[in-house]
């Protein structure tokens, strides 16, 4: 990046540029509305009432600057025939502020009137190669309309500059935040896993908003290459694991007939140990999925009510005595755009945590928390967890109860639970019931869909996933 | 005797899958690569073959994707090591039949072997062609036609709509498809036959929502006008 590109100097100028035109503007403005007045014809009247003191020779020569004529009517400029320095005889109070407009209006063609602020210029009256200009006292109306035209101009100069302010700082300001708008979505845009960023011509950019746009798309490739390596990573552990387990299993049915499997308990052990292993392999692969942001989400309607029926059909289909001790409460269940596969793994692990940690029946209900969350309770009503156990009872490899290590299972259920609700935007808590039993609530956002539209929206998610 | 061809670069898992499939009145040929696996699996007639997805040269997956091209009617059971789902889903998309997960229990594997070689009907009585909704299936020349074209389906997407046509616009529970198409009850979190019916209905080109998702229930046909 050269020096002229960066931003900084760039701004330096734009600001003071800014500043100069503003103050120049101002300045224009107090010039063009400080412009003479322009002259205008002299009503017959007055012209009526001069006349006749100025027709003699005499009398006209005798006038002399701040010689009073008539009425209010005093000389304010006169050129006199005589050749000389003594030829422009001006009234020394107005030749100080106004010779300007003496001159000016001392050349003009007719009689006409001007206004000034501190009186009404009326001239020039000519006989022979004489020439004068009188002036009087405004009226007090003539200096109320004039103060009141300096103050709208004054106004008008205000509200100009206000406005014309008012237009820079907008299309400033859109200068400057349009790209920062584009970076900020970009960055949205990284952190849920996007490689190709839309930031249209920004990364073209030379200044300091360009850097950062094309250091933005760098991140986004590297987290690309670090993730698709973490997924590759992922894969091959998992198939070097599950490989060898896939052999000990096979080879543990290969090695004993099957009157042996049945009644060998060394065989039973090792048989449920291998599946043990392969589960919780299963687990931490599918908890680090999560973790690393690899998990795709397919949102779409899901009829939790449903979603909780079948779920206590299949538990009730792997253990009889599972199905008579779940119930699902009658409840406003809601159909809500969430990902069923997803919402099923956080509900199950927390379902069968507590068919395993307890003996009697485990409930699951649902609550509606408000119009944007709704909660999903699963509780049992077995001892509940000593309060100070509460926060770790979602920690991978937690259990309890150590005395029951045997019989329960691998201890990631709860973890991978908070996991993928923390992935459907939700949370997972667990508190004591008053009544005794955990109570384990999963908080989850409230996409409702209504009844209505359900049927569009499947069908529209249908045609995607025939057409991709 | 029931010929089944197993494509998987584990030799020591292989030939111990071998001595539990030929117990069990099969004879079983091995290949432990992906070139020598579609060089077989597309010479040798097999009535069934079990894929592995990882596999040196080329893999599971483009095997399958070759081997469907050329053969459609033999089915493949994929067995995949790697956890993801979407490498499941992948198989069934490209042709397989089922998938089962390794590690898996020897007799499941078993069990998934006879249920896909029970559902090919090979000697079975051959019932009368039927139709429903512009599709016409003649299981005399397994074959369906759509709208007088004949769509070129794999066993078990002929036999999704061969049970879907013979329900005559009735719905079909997902039970009833899976097994009359895979042998076998569907499994929870098992999303085998969405992926089946969605790879029908990519084979159709004209209305292929006339086979109809019925939330909860299953999947029906529609006579659309």
């Amino acid at each position: 990046m050269r020096w002229y590109h960066s931003l900084t100097l760039r701004l330096l100028l734009l600001f003071w540029a800014l500043l100069f035109a503003v103050a120049a503007s101002g300045f224009l403005l107090a010039i063009w509305s400080a412009q003479p007045e322009t002259p205008r014809p002299l009503s017959p009247e007055v012209r009526d009432i001069l006349s006749p003191l100025l027709t003699d020779q005499s009398t006209f020569s005798s006038l002399t600057p701040g010689r009073l004529l008539a009425g209010d009517y005093r000389v304010a400029a006169a050129v006199t025939p005589e050749e000389g320095p003594n030829r422009l005889q001006l009234e020394p109070n107005l030749a100080n502020s106004h010779r300007h407009e003496l001159m000016q209006q001392l050349d003009a063609e007719q009689p006409e009137k001007l206004r000034l602020p501190n009186g009404m210029l009326v001239g020039p009256f000519k006989l022979g190669n004489q020439r004068i200009l009188l002036i009087r006292p405004l009226t007090a109306e003539e200096r109320e309309s004039f103060l009141q035209q300096a103050e709208e101009a004054e106004h008008a100069r205000t509200l100009v500059l206000l406005f014309g302010s008012l237009l820079i700082a907008i299309l400033l300001g859109f200068w400057l935040v349009v790209p920062l708008k584009r970076l900020t979505q970009a960055t949205r845009e990284i952190a849920a896993g996007a490689d190709q960023l839309y930031l249209k011509r920004l990364p073209k950019r030379t200044d300091e908003l360009g850097e950062l746009a094309r250091a933005l798309e760098n991140t986004a490739h590297d987290l690309k290459v670090s993730r698709d390596a973490q997924r590759r990573l992922l894969s091959d552990v998992s198939h070097e694991l599950r490989s060898p387990l896939a052999r000990m299993q096979v080879a543990l049915m290969l090695s004993l007939d099957d009157q042996n499997e049945v009644t060998n308990p060394h065989f039973q052990q090792l048989s449920r140990d291998v599946e043990r292993l392969s589960t919780i392999i299963e687990r931490i692969l599918s908890l680090s999925r999560l973790e690393n942001g690899l998990v795709k989400l397919t949102p779409q309607p899901v009829d939790t009510h449903q979603l909780a029926s079948t779920l206590v059909a299949d538990l009730a289909y792997v253990d009889n005595h599972y199905g008579e001790r779940l119930l699902v409460l009658d409840a406003d269940w809601p159909v809500t755009l969430t990902d069923d596969e997803l919402l099923r793994l956080v509900i199950e692990n927390l379902v069968r945590n507590a068919l395993q940690y307890t003996s009697g029946l485990v409930e699951l209900d649902c609550v509606r928390e408000n119009t944007e969350t709704f909660i999903i309770v699963v509780r049992d009503h077995g001892d509940g967890v000593p309060e100070q156990q509460l926060e770790q009872l979602f920690e991978p490899f937690f259990r309890g109860d150590p005395s029951r290590h045997h019989k329960s299972g691998v201890g990631l259920g709860m973890a991978l639970s908070v996991r993928a609700a923390n992935v459907l935007g939700g949370s997972v808590s667990a508190r004591n019931h008053p009544e005794g039993g955990l109570e384990i609530s999963i908080r989850l956002p409230l996409n409702e869909v209504t009844n209505d539209d359900t049927n569009a929206v499947t069908s529209e998610h249908e045609a995607d996933e025939t057409q991709g | 005797m029931t010929k089944l061809l197993l494509v998987d670069d584990d030799a020591e898992l292989s030939s111990m899958l071998e001595q539990i499939l030929t117990k069990e009145g099969y004879q079983l040929t091995l290949a432990a690569d992906g070139e020598t696996g579609l060089h077989r699996a597309l010479s040798g007639s097999y009535d069934l073959i079990l894929l592995d997805v990882m596999l040196p040269g080329i893999d599971g997956f483009q095997l399958l994707q070759r081997l469907r091209q050329q053969m459609r009617n033999t089915p493949v059971l994929m067995l995949t090591a790697r956890g993801d789902d979407d490498d499941r889903v992948q198989g069934l998309e490209l042709g397989a039949d089922d998938y089962l997960p390794k590690p898996f229990n020897p007799r499941e594997l078993v069990a998934r072997v006879k249920a896909l070689l029970r559902r090919t009907p090979n000697t079975a009585v051959i019932p009368d062609p039927i139709h429903y909704a512009g599709f016409y299936v003649d299981p005399m020349q397994n074959e369906v036609r759509c709208d007088e074209h004949v769509l070129e389906l794999t066993p078990t997407e002929f036999d999704i709509l061969r049970t879907l046509v013979q329900g005559q616009g009735q719905v079909v529970s997902k039970d009833q498809l899976s097994v009359a198409a895979l042998g076998r009850q569907l499994a929870p979190f098992d999303r085998s036959l969405d992926v089946h019916i969605s790879n029908i209905r990519k084979k159709i080109t004209h209305n292929p929502e006339r086979i109809q998702t019925v939330r909860g229930r299953g999947y029906r046909l529609l006579q659309l006008a």
